[in-house]
């Protein structure tokens, strides 16, 4: 297993669920944390991945 | 008088109890949540944790060792604590010869990102257990 994408999104996923199980108690409010905060993980590194194209200058 | 010294006494079993609590979710992954009955909180833990960690010795990542402790790289001490935060895994996966770590290899660096966040977030769990058992949540 060597993306570096695959591995991104696996971190995320481990990440967000340990997070929205530790914050919150019922499965609804879990999966919507966890979701958001998935959702977040990733999208925020794509975009920076995406800023950063085109450095060094 | 004796009402204050048995107030003491079980406050002394109280904190005794938590001390156990805190060791035991630290050694296992989720073992505090389940010895508080919140089961399928612990089962998430138990599972997810040392896979976490699994996956990031699997990539070539590095148990970083405790000592001797380098005051020129104080990074690795840090990184040092943060896998042994996983707990018993750190020292099994160690004896097993695990966790030596491939600098060369393209996931290396994501390898030691997944063993060093999978033991942080198991002292979030056990620190979380610790909350509980005090009844702040």
């Amino acid at each position: 297993m060597q993306s570096h994408f695959v591995l991104l999104v696996l971190f995320a996923f481990f990440v967000s669920l340990i997070f929205a199980v530790i914050a919150k108690d019922g499965v609804k409010e879990q999966l919507r944390l966890g979701g958001l905060l998935f959702a977040g993980f990733v999208g925020s590194a794509i975009v920076l991945g995406w800023l950063m194209y085109p450095l060094p200058l | 008088m004796r009402a204050t010294a048995a107030e003491k006494g079980k406050e002394g079993t109280q904190t005794g109890a938590l001390v156990l609590l805190c060791l035991a979710s630290w050694a296992v992954p989720g073992a505090g949540d389940l010895w508080q009955g919140r089961f399928s909180k612990g089962l998430v833990f138990i599972v997810a944790l040392p896979l976490m960690y699994a996956i990031g010795l699997g990539i070539q990542g590095r148990l970083f060792p405790l000592f001797p402790i380098d005051p020129a790289d104080p990074l690795v001490a840090l990184a040092a604590l943060a896998d042994l935060g996983i707990g018993a895994l750190y020292f099994i996966a160690g004896a097993l010869g695990y966790g030596t770590g491939d600098v060369r290899a393209v996931t290396y660096e994501y390898g030691n990102a997944f063993l060093i966040v999978a033991g942080l977030l198991n002292m979030l769990v056990v620190i979380d257990a610790y909350d509980v058992a005090l009844g702040r949540k």
